[in-house]
C-alpha cells in the first residue's frame, strides 16, 4: 500500500522521556522500564497495532545545564536513570514476529569492530528486524565519563561518526560473500575461507584489518536511521540515513528541513525520494474533541516545571532557571532568553512566551507537536503533516505509557484504515527494510546507498 | 551428608565451541546459534535440570595460529563466526525464572562507563540473575581490530583489569545509596539527588567523575566470574571472583588448582568458600553404560582433527599445522603443549607416547576438559568422587552435541543426582548470588567491591568491621 502512513512508537529505557512529570500519574507505567515484561507487553501491543517498529532513544549522560547541576534531572527522573536500550531487544523479538526495533547508539564512543558485531547479532536474532539510529553524543557529561576531557567539536564528531559507520559497512557488506557459508556437513566445511575477506581498513581514527565476525544476516546492514537537525547532522543523514527522524514545531518548519535533506541526498548521488522521513508527534485522543481537550488539560496539570526546564536546558544549552516563571522572554535581555524565544516563536509567534509557557509546551511531547482531538481530528492532522511537510510517517511519543499507544491503536488506526492510509495487516515481508520501502524482497541497502559499494558479489534481486 | 554438586552449562554464541566437527552430527543444533529459539529452548531445558546457570564464552577475534592464518578456523567454524553473547540474555530471561546467565566480556571491548550500564540493565531486566565473566586477555587478532597494535603485556593487563573493576564497583555499589530512589508520585520526586553521588574516579587508565546512569539493581554488582589459569589470573580470581572456572584433566591436578585458589582467597582476607569453583567437563550419559560408550564413539567419528588443532594451536600459541599427525609430541617445541600433554597422558593412563593425532582426539570432544562417559550412576559416582577429592564445587558442563548432551544430562544424570541428594529438586528463591551462597543479593562485606558503598550501607559495613 503506497499511501499508507507508517507509525513507529518512540520510547526510551527510562522514566521521563518526552512528557516531564507525567510519570507520576497513576496510570503511567514508565517506572516499569526496568521490568522485562514492560518491554515485551509494549512490543506485543504495538504489533497488534501493526506499527512498523519501536524506536528507542538513548543518551549516555545526564542533563546538567539547568542551575548548573544534575540535581533537578535526578530529582525528576528526567532521562536519568537510563538503561542500555539494546538489552531488551531479544526478549521483545521473541515475543513478536513482525515488529521492528530501532535502537539508538552513539557513534562517538564505540569501537566499530565490537559495534558491528552487536548489530549483526541482533539482525540474526530478530530475523532482520533491527535498525540503528546513529547519533553523535552531545552531552559534555558523557564525554567526561568516557575519558575525554571535553566533547569533541561538532564537526569532528561527525567525521568520527562517518568513519565508525564506514567501518561497520565494510564489516557487514564486504567481508563475507553471500555464498561464503556452506554448512556442508558431508565435506566438513562450515564456511569457505576464500569467500571471507579481510576489510583492511586504515583510517584517521581506526585501524581494522580483519574479517567480520558475523556471518551474513538477513539485512546485513541494519536499517540506518539518523536523528539530528543541525546542518552537519542533515548532511550526515543525507549521506547515510534510509530513515530520518526529525522534530519540528510546525509542518512549515519541517518542510524546510525535509527539502534540504532531500536536496543534499541528491547531491550525494542518492534518490532523494528514497529517504523515508519521520517526525515526532504526541497525540491525545478521545472520542470527541472536547473530551480530548479535557484530557490534555489534565495532563498539563501534571507537568513538572523543573523537569521540563532541566530537559530543555540539557538539549538546547539554555538555562531559564534564573528567570521569573511568568516574565515574557521578549523583555529579558539575555542570550538564553533570546535563543529560547527564537525557537518557540517558530511554534507560535503570537504567544507571549514565558519560562512557564516553555515548560508547559515541553511538558507534553517535549519539543515536538501535540495533536489533540477526536480520531477524525487527529487523522486529519496527521494527513495534513504528511502532505505539507512531504514526510513518510510518524514517530509517536507518549504522554502516558502505554496509554497513549493503546488509545492511538484503539481510536486513530481504525480511522486511518477507513481512509486507506493504514494497512489492515503487515504484508508478507519479514525484514524491517522490506517494510520501510514497502517492497517485499528488499532486504539489503539500495544500490545508491554508501554501504552498497563494499559488496563483493552481486546480490540476488 | 554427601556434598552437593553444582552444575553450570557452557556454551558460546558460535557454531563449534569445545567439540569441533560435531556441528555436522545430524542431531546437533549448534548451527542454529543465530536463532533465538535455540537459546530460549536451551534456557528452558537447563532450568528444568535446575542448573545454576548458563555460562557463555566469548572471543572478539579469530584463532589464526594454526597454519599461520584463519582459513582452517573459518572452514571448521571453530569459534568464528561468533556473535555477541549479551544480546541473547533478555530473551532467555523472558522464558525462565531462575536460571543464571554468566556473560563473558573482555575489559578491552569498551570503556567501563557504558559497560557498567549494560550490566546494570541486564541485572534489572533479569531480576538479578546475571554474572560477568571478567576476561583480561584477548586474541592478538582481536586486539589489532580494536585499534591496539599489540596485546598489553600479561601483567599490565591485570593492572588495567583491577582499575576497570574498581570503576565498575564504584558505579554499581557507590553511586546510588540504597534509599536514593523515592518514586514519590505525590510530590513528583523520583530520586533524592543528595543520595546520588558522582564517583570522582581519577586513575591511571580511566577518569570517571560522574554518577552511575542506573538506579540500584537487585544484585548491584553482577556475580563476578573468572576463568584465568595463570598465577596472575588466579590471584585476580582470589581477589574478585565469586565463581571460578577451571579446567584440569585429572582430579589430582584439579585438587592442586582448587587448593591454590582457596589459599589465595584466604590470604587476601576472603572466606575461601566465598567463591564457587566449577571445573570444565563433558559428560556423555545415557540409559546404560553401553549406550553411553556407543554414543561417545559416534561423537568421535564426527570430531574434526583440524578443528581441534585450530583451537589447541590458539590456546597454546604454537602452530601444530607444521607437524604431521603421526609426529610424536616430543618433537613439538612448546613448553605449554608439553605440560598440557603430560597432564592429558596422566588422565589417559596407558603409558604410550602421544602423537599430534592424540591431541586432536583429546580436543575433538570437549576441548581442554576431560570427559566422563557412562550410565547416570557411573557418571554420578565419578562426579561425587571428583568433588569429594578435589574440593571443587561442581562442573562447568560443555557439550559434545547441543542440546543433545544437555538433554541426556537432564533426562538421566540430574534425576540420579537428585536421588542421591546432591542436586536440588527445586531452586532456592532469589537472585543468582543468593542461590549460589544462600546469603543476601549483594556482594558480601569481605568482597573488595563492598568498600565503595555509600550511605547507610557504608555505615553498616563500618559497624561490622
Amino acid at each position: 500500500m503506497s499511501d499508507r502512513i507508517p507509525i513507529n512508537a518512540f520510547d526510551m529505557s527510562c522514566i521521563m522521556h518526552q512528557s516531564p512529570g507525567l510519570w507520576a500519574r497513576p496510570e503511567d507505567q514508565s517506572v516499569r522500564y526496568k521490568d522485562l515484561a514492560y518491554w515485551t507487553e509494549l512490543a506485543q501491543l504495538l504489533e497488534r497495532g501493526k506499527f512498523d517498529s519501536l524506536f528507542i532513544a538513548d543518551v549516555l549522560g545526564v542533563y546538567d545545564t539547568y542551575q548548573g547541576s544534575r540535581d533537578a534531572s535526578v530529582r525528576r527522573a528526567m532521562q536519568i536513570p537510563v538503561h542500555d536500550p539494546v538489552v531488551p531487544v531479544s526478549a521483545m523479538a521473541a515475543a513478536t514476529e513482525k515488529l521492528g526495533f530501532g535502537i539508538t547508539v552513539s557513534a562517538t564512543y564505540e569501537q566499530p569492530y565490537a559495534l558491528a558485531r552487536r548489530f549483526g547479532t541482533l539482525d540474526h536474532l530478530t530475523g532482520g528486524r533491527i535498525a540503528w539510529n546513529i547519533v553523535t553524543s552531545y552531552l559534555d557529561g558523557a564525554a567526561r565519563n568516557l575519558g575525554m576531557d571535553k566533547q569533541m567539536s561538532h564537526d569532528d564528531r561527525y567525521d568520527l561518526a562517518d568513519e565508525v559507520v564506514d567501518v561497520c559497512y565494510q564489516l557487514w557488506e564486504g567481508s563475507w560473500e553471500d555464498d561464503a557459508v556452506l554448512e556442508d556437513r558431508e565435506a566438513q566445511i562450515y564456511a569457505d575461507p576464500e569467500k571471507v575477506h579481510e576489510i583492511g581498513h586504515k583510517g584517521r581514527f581506526f585501524s581494522v584489518p580483519g574479517i567480520g565476525l558475523v556471518e551474513p544476516s538477513p539485512q546485513r546492514t541494519p536499517v540506518i536511521w539518523q536523528a539530528g537537525t543541525s546542518s552537519k547532522g542533515r548532511a550526515f543523514a543525507a549521506r547515510h540515513a534510509e530513515a530520518v527522524f526529525t522534530v519540528a514545531p510546525t509542518s512549515q518548519v519541517l518542510r524546510t528541513y525535509v527539502d534540504d535533506i532531500r536536496r543534499v541526498a541528491a547531491l550525494e548521488g542518492r534518490d532523494p525520494r528514497s529517504l523515508r522521513i519521520f517526525t515526532e508527534v504526541t497525540t491525545v485522543v478521545a472520542p470527541t474533541d472536547a473530551e480530548a481537550r479535557a484530557k490534555y488539560e489534565d495532563y498539563l496539570a501534571w507537568t513538572d516545571y523543573e523537569g521540563a526546564l532541566a530537559f530543555y536546558a540539557g538539549i538546547t544549552g539554555i538555562d531559564l532557571s534564573q528567570l521569573d516563571p511568568h516574565q515574557p522572554l521578549e523583555y529579558v535581555d539575555t542570550d538564553s532568553a533570546r535563543f529560547a524565544l527564537e525557537i518557540f516563536s517558530k511554534a507560535d509567534p503570537d504567544k507571549a512566551w514565558t519560562p512557564h509557557e516553555v515548560a508547559k509546551f515541553v511538558g507534553v511531547g517535549a519539543m515536538g507537536p501535540v495533536i489533540v482531538g477526536s480520531p477524525a481530528t487527529v487523522a486529519d492532522e496527521l494527513e495534513r503533516w504528511v502532505e505539507e511537510a512531504d514526510i513518510t510517517g510518524f514517530n509517536l511519543a507518549y504522554a502516558v505509557t502505554p496509554g497513549t499507544f493503546a488509545e492511538f491503536i484503539e481510536h486513530v488506526i481504525p480511522e486511518l484504515q477507513r481512509r486507506g492510509r493504514y494497512w489492515e495487516d503487515y504484508d508478507e515481508g519479514t525484514t524491517l527494510r522490506e517494510r520501510l520501502f514497502d517492497q517485499p524482497g528488499h532486504n539489503r541497502v539500495r544500490d545508491d546507498h554508501p554501504a552498497a559499494r563494499y559488496r563483493r558479489a552481486a546480490v540476488p534481486a | 551428608m554427601p556434598r552437593p554438586i553444582r552444575l553450570n552449562a557452557f556454551d558460546m554464541n558460535c557454531v563449534a565451541h569445545q567439540s569441533p566437527g560435531l556441528w555436522r552430527h545430524p542431531d546437533d543444533r549448534a548451527a542454529d546459534y543465530r536463532k533465538l529459539s535455540y537459546w530460549t529452548d536451551l534456557a528452558q531445558l537447563l532450568e528444568r535440570g535446575r542448573f545454576d546457570g548458563i555460562f557463555i564464552a566469548d572471543v572478539l577475534g579469530i584463532y589464526d595460529v594454526y597454519g599461520g592464518n584463519r582459513d582452517a578456523t573459518v572452514r571448521q567454524g571453530t569459534q568464528v563466526p561468533v556473535n555477541d553473547p549479551a544480546m541473547l540474555v533478555s530473551a532467555m530471561a523472558g522464558v525462565t525464572e531462575h536460571l543464571g546467565f554468566g556473560l563473558t566480556a573482555s575489559i578491552s571491548f569498551e570503556h567501563p562507563y557504558p559497560f557498567a550500564r549494560r550490566m546494570s540493565t541486564l541485572d534489572h531486566l533479569t531480576d538479578g540473575r546475571v554474572g560477568w565473566n571478567v576476561v583480561t586477555s584477548y586474541l592478538d587478532s582481536g586486539a589489532r581490530n580494536l585499534g591496539q597494535v599489540a596485546q598489553l603485556t600479561h601483567d599490565n593487563r591485570y593492572d588495567v583489569a583491577d582499575e576497570y573493576l574498581e570503576v565498575c564497583y564504584k558505579l554499581w555499589e557507590g553511586s546510588w545509596e540504597d534509599d536514593a530512589v523515592l518514586r514519590d508520585r505525590e510530590s513528583g520526586v523520583f530520586s533524592d539527588p543528595s543520595k546520588v553521588h558522582g564517583i570522582a574516579h581519577e586513575g591511571e587508565f580511566f577518569s570517571v567523575p560522574g554518577i552511575h546512569l542506573c538506579e540500584p539493581s537487585p544484585q548491584r554488582s553482577p556475580v563476578i566470574y573468572q576463568a584465568g589459569a595463570s598465577p596472575r589470573g588466579r590471584q585476580f580470581a582470589a581477589e574478585h571472583a565469586e565463581a571460578v572456572f577451571t579446567a584440569a584433566p585429572t582430579k589430582e591436578q584439579l585438587k592442586e588448582v582448587v587448593g591454590d585458589i582457596r589459599a589465595r582467597m584466604r590470604a587476601v582476607g576472603r572466606d575461601p568458600y566465598d567463591a564457587r569453583i566449577y571445573t570444565l567437563m563433558t559428560a556423555i550419559v545415557d540409559q546404560t553404560r553401553e549406550k553411553a560408550w556407543a554414543k561417545q564413539s559416534e561423537f568421535e567419528r564426527f570430531a574434526s582433527d583440524e578443528g581441534a588443532l585450530v583451537l589447541f594451536s590458539g590456546w597454546m600459541g604454537i602452530d601444530l599445522a607444521e607437524y604431521d599427525l603421526d609426529d610424536p609430541i616430543g618433537e613439538v617445541e612448546s613448553n605449554a603443549i608439553q605440560s598440557a600433554v603430560k597432564a592429558f597422558q596422566q588422565a589417559d593412563n596407558d603409558g604410550r607416547e602421544w602423537k599430534v593425532r592424540d591431541i586432536a582426539a583429546w580436543g575433538g570432544v570437549g576441548g581442554l576438559g576431560p570427559r566422563m562417559v557412562g550410565s547416570a550412576a557411573e557418571v554420578a559416582d565419578q562426579m561425587q568422587e571428583w568433588v569429594e577429592y578435589s574440593d571443587v564445587d561442581g562442573f562447568n558442563l560443555a557439550y559434545a552435541i547441543t542440546p543433545g548432551t544437555f538433554v541426556d544430562l537432564v533426562e538421566h544424570l540430574i534425576p540420579e543426582l537428585q536421588r542421591r541428594g546432591v542436586h536440588p529438586r527445586e531452586y532456592a528463591p532469589g537472585t543468582l548470588r543468593e542461590r549460589l551462597f544462600g546469603a543476601g543479593p549483594r556482594l558480601p562485606e569481605s568482597h573488595p567491591g563492598a568498600r565503595y558503598r555509600r550511605g547507610q550501607a557504608a555505615l553498616n559495613l563500618a559497624a561490622a568491621a
